[in-house]
């Protein structure tokens, strides 16, 4: 086989530039197509990338731990000491960047106009700050100074809806610890600005504030924590399951499985892609080939005159096709590395921004070199491409001697 | 008479089937001996390649029997058969003869190659064949940088470098001069006396016919004729 392909290969790239034309056509469909699925792939990896990063660093964190029974029942029943001893510990750990507590409990919100259901969270600001983008998101105002601040931080959107605004006073009730209701006026001190859906849910405060609010001790909601790049999830999860059998710890893909599933769909998405894409190329490198094999259905017949079998008239075709395919996904895979480099500094999408949010896309988008599936849709395409070239191969083994010598005089 | 490189028996071949059938052969016996200095003529359609074809093992008969050196083409597979011609068959077809991307030395090389002969030798082989032709010099044009009597006699260097047991020329000379035609035959005629090649050459060509040593005439599908000169 090795000599077959020695003594074969450079008749297969002389045969290439017979038909410079249609050579250079097969690279294009093949180098283009291939640039698509490449380039298209990071893209996407990047915008799913940033969109899951911007939803992750609004609330929800790369995981959290609440007390058994809060997810079901949030409220001031199912709230838990803050963290200390082994858990405290594991919350130190150098797999976890920062963590914070909040008190996040049911209420609702009440203006000279409107009242409106909100979640109350109370935080300590310089924590949060390290785990919520939130706090870097205010357009008005100031975000909270620390743990018993008692003025509120509210959304843009939920201001406009509450007809109040910055340096006015809101009114918050909820059912306090004691099984009455509590009942509080709070200062707008800020206004936030992110989606539409979270400045209308979720109204801050400071946790110390938001507790003698509630007439509790020290309890806490839940505590978000993130994880550096690279970490991996699942490990970080184990080890706090471990030191806090009795509590419920989530990643963020059990906290948000609608944005696991958009995360799924759209890696799946570029399959599709793939498939058109190789579709395509399918149908031009059959055409060009059987077109290629078809002239030359006179050397075919003298190659297998002078005694070379139909077998490695079928090898040397085929070689030539793994070659011209070859070349192509070169090509391809140039181009592709060519555009990442040159966006790698990020695609500015600010000018969508407005329209991203609404599907929670980031507004700058990093596309990253990766190696793994830049080889395996490479080899992918080569190898589906050699296979389809199959076809306009066989006929040219399928060749007839003695018709072929017939069709010369 | 067992000693034939070629025996035909009772040889018939018939294309297509029905109204339409061609009788291109009818029952042909023939032997081609070692030496034998042969031209087939006859009127066109009288099967002169139909026969070439057979005896080249480029076609099986659709009855009677080929057997070239010992084995009977009705036997063989494709692969087979490619491999009889490979090793036993040198052909010169009257056009097109040789591998348009591949230089003169190429298209010599490329048949040892099939042969899996060394590098060394196939370069060896190639040069000498190609001076004994008269194309020294040459060895580097591709087909399109020689003239019609140069690729012929690429081609005859080509079908004699692997020292087969036969050379099949089928209207070598059709599109030739007569000044490359008388060179191109001389050349086969040498060959013949001196490296005891077997020759069969298919021809309308009075000027190939003046040095053939065996002359068979077909007509209709049957041999008419078939008498030794000289
Ligand atoms: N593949 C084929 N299909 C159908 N008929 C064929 C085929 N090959 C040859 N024939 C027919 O068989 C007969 C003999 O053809 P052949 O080519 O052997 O003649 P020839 O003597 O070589 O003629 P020419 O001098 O014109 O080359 C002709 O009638 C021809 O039309
Ligand atoms: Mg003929």
């Amino acid at each position: 086989m090795m000599n077959t392909i020695r003594i074969f290969a450079p008749l297969a790239w002389r045969n290439l530039w017979r038909n410079p034309r249609r050579t250079l056509i097969t690279l294009v469909v093949v180098s283009v197509g291939l640039w698509s699925v490449l380039a298209f792939n990071s893209f996407l990896n990047a915008w799913t990338q940033a969109s899951k990063d911007t939803t992750l660093q609004l609330l929800l964190g790369q995981g959290q731990i609440h007390a058994a029974g809060y997810m079901d029942d949030p409220g001031v029943e199912t709230l838990m000491p803050p963290p200390s001893d082994g858990l405290l510990k594991a919350l130190g750990d150098k797999r976890i960047n920062a963590w914070a507590t909040r008190l996040v409990v049911p209420s609702v919100v009440q203006s000279e106009y409107k009242t409106l259901p909100v979640m109350i969270v109370g935080v300590d600001p310089k924590a949060e700050g390290r785990v919520s983008s939130i706090p870097g998101k205010v357009v008005e105002g100031r975000y909270l100074n620390g743990p018993d601040d008692d003025g509120v931080v509210i959304g843009r959107h939920l201001a406009e809806r509450l007809k109040t605004g910055l340096g006015r006073r809101v009114i918050l009730m909820s059912q306090g610890a004691d099984g009455l209701l509590a009942e509080q006026s709070f200062d707008v001190v800020g206004l936030y600005d992110v989606d539409q859906q979270t400045e209308d849910y979720y109204v801050f405060t400071g946790r110390t504030a938001g507790q003698k609010f509630l007439r509790l001790k020290d309890e806490i909601a839940e505590i978000v924590f993130t994880i550096p790049k690279d970490q991996d999830l699942a490990p970080v999860i184990r080890s706090l399951k471990a030191v806090a059998p009795d509590m419920d710890v989530r990643s963020w893909k059990q906290l948000s499985p609608f944005l696991a599933a958009t995360n799924s769909f759209m890696s799946g998405f570029i399959y599709i892609w793939l498939s058109v894409v190789f579709t395509l190329m399918a149908i031009g490198i059959v055409n060009t080939q059987l077109m290629a094999v078809f002239e030359r259905t006179h050397e075919f017949g003298l190659l297998q005159a002078l005694g070379m079998k139909p077998r490695l008239v079928l090898i040397m075709v085929t070689m030539e096709s793994t070659l011209l395919i070859g070349l192509g996904v070169l090509i391809g895979m140039a181009m592709a590395a060519a555009s990442i480099w040159v966006t790698s500094d990020g695609i500015d999408l600010s000018g969508f921004a407005r329209g991203l949010e609404l599907v929670q896309g980031g507004q700058v988008l990093y596309p990253k070199f990766d190696a793994g599936s830049f080889v395996l849709f490479s080899l992918v395409i080569w190898i589906l491409g050699i296979v389809v070239a199959l076809w306009p191969a066989r006929r040219a083994s399928k060749c007839s001697p003695v018709e072929a010598m017939r069709m010369a005089t | 008479m067992t000693d034939a490189i070629v025996s035909c028996r009772g040889v018939s071949k018939i294309f297509g089937s029905g109204e339409l059938a061609v009788h291109a052969l009818r029952e042909v016996d023939l032997e081609i001996l070692p030496g034998d200095f042969a031209t087939l003529a006859g009127p066109s359609g009288s099967g002169k390649t139909t026969l070439l074809n057979m005896i080249g093992a480029l076609d099986t008969p659709s009855s009677g029997h080929v057997v070239i050196d010992g084995q009977d083409l009705g036997s063989l597979s494709k692969a087979q058969l490619s491999d009889l011609r490979l090793n036993k068959v040198g052909f010169v077809f009257q056009a097109y003869n040789l591998i348009p991307v591949l230089s003169a030395r190429e298209n010599i090389e490329f048949v040892l190659e099939l042969h899996g002969l060394e590098r060394g030798e196939r370069r060896q082989r190639a040069t000498d064949i190609l001076r004994e032709v008269g194309l020294e010099g040459m060895e580097d044009r591709r087909p399109a940088q020689l003239s019609g009597g140069q690729q012929q006699r690429v081609a005859v260097a080509r079908a004699l470098v692997s020292r087969p047991r036969i050379v099949l020329a089928d209207e070598p000379t059709a599109n030739l001069d007569s000044r490359t035609t008388g060179e191109l035959v001389q050349l086969m005629y040498r060959l013949n006396r001196e490296m005891g090649t077997t020759f069969v050459i298919g021809t309308h060509d009075p000027r190939v016919m003046e040095h053939s040593k065996r002359h068979i005439e077909l007509l209709d599908g049957r041999i008419a004729s078939d008498e030794r000169i000289g």
